[in-house]
């Protein structure tokens, strides 16, 4: 199987994204090309450190840019279980700290919503189904700091 | 290995990768590419680190990026099922450089 | 095309290819391809301790575009053959 094909396969499924900077997209699969640029909507976008989100409704990324595809079939519930303690905390940090500013590449495009990091957009991942048929989308996975690249303390990877 | 310079000979093995970022990647070939791109199945990701053996986070199906990619190695079960995991101690890879 | 048919008249020896990302590999040289992609058998990191994370692996496919240096055995340079291919190349045939 080549791995084109199994992207062109995945078209309308849920799927992670990681960029080489270390930034993941989560979203539905609209469309891929040769060159591995992809088109997703509904899109949560997680930064490199997993502590910080963003939600846009389109989202398009030069294949150059990407490193790693994940479908999130394979997921366990305890994936689900640290997606949602990380949520939680999220959602106490940004009580706090409302002032927060999007990265870059979510306005780069003119279209991703300038969302503070609030609660709002953060309780959506945490419902995941609602604006997702269903299957629900899950936040990236996170990469930790320089403390160690344990990934498990802070981001969370799962599915709705 | 058998002949041919591709990956023909590892598909449907288990198959540990190392990409550019210095992450271990193991899971079943399903899938490759004139790019090396790669399609591993059932794979996890093994997290070294100096405080604590290592880590394993399952992943699932992944697509890997060729130039991503820098060591694709066929994982000798028998070897590795005689590793100790929660004792290896090891500073995670560095990137690559170009 | 040259170190490409260089390479190929080196399979079977025994070479240690250092990457970008300071790994070094020893092991039998199995192939090569266009891009330079090696594939080794038999392989052990050069300093295992430091690097165990490839403990279990035996052959590897190594990416052309992170190979840094492939330190040859020295009874593998032909330095005649070397010069003459090179002159070849040059001349553009």
């Amino acid at each position: 199987m080549l791995p084109l094909s199994l992207l062109k396969t995945a078209q309308g499924h849920p799927m992670l994204v990681e960029l080489k900077s270390g930034e993941t997209y989560n979203g539905h699969l609209v469309n891929c090309d040769t060159w591995m640029n992809i088109h997703l909507r509904e899109v949560i976008c997680t930064s490199k450190d997993g502590d910080r989100f963003w939600r846009m409704p389109d989202c398009y990324i030069r294949g150059i840019l990407l490193s790693i595809f994940g479908s999130q079939m394979s997921l366990a519930k305890s994936d689900i279980d640290v997606l949602h303690k990380v949520i939680d905390k999220v959602q106490e940090e940004s009580k706090t700290r409302a002032d927060r500013k999007p990265p870059g590449v979510g306005r780069g495009r003119g279209r991703g919503r300038e969302e503070g990091g609030g609660a709002r957009q953060v309780k959506g991942i945490g419902r995941g189904g609602d604006d997702a048929g269903g299957r629900g989308m899950g936040g990236g996975r996170g990469r930790g700091t320089s403390s160690g690249r344990t990934g498990s303390s802070r981001g969370g990877r799962g599915r709705g | 290995m058998s002949n041919g310079s591709g990956l023909e000979s590892l598909v449907d093995q288990t198959i540990s990768v190392i990409t550019n970022d210095g992450r271990n990647i193991v899971g079943l070939l399903k899938g490759f590419d004139q790019a090396t791109n790669i399609i591993l199945d059932e794979s996890h990701e093994r997290v070294y680190s100096t405080k604590e053996g290592v880590q394993q986070l399952v992943l699932g199906l992944y697509i890997i990026r060729g130039d991503n990619v820098s060591i694709v190695g066929e994982l000798d079960e028998e070897l590795d099922s005689h590793l100790d995991m929660s004792k290896l101690r090891a500073h995670p890879l560095k990137p690559v450089i170009h | 095309m040259l170190f490409f048919s260089y390479f190929k008249d080196l399979v079977g020896r025994e070479v240690t290819v250092e990457l970008k990302n300071d790994l070094a590999i020893r092991g039998t040289l199995h192939s090569v391809d266009q891009y330079l992609n090696i594939k080794l058998e038999n392989t052990r990191v050069v300093d295992q301790d430091k690097y165990p994370h490839m403990l279990s692996v035996r052959n590897c496919f190594i990416r052309g575009s992170v190979v840094r240096y492939v330190q040859l055995p020295p009874e593998g340079v032909d330095i005649e053959l070397l010069h003459d291919a090179t002159r070849r190349e040059a001349r553009g045939g």
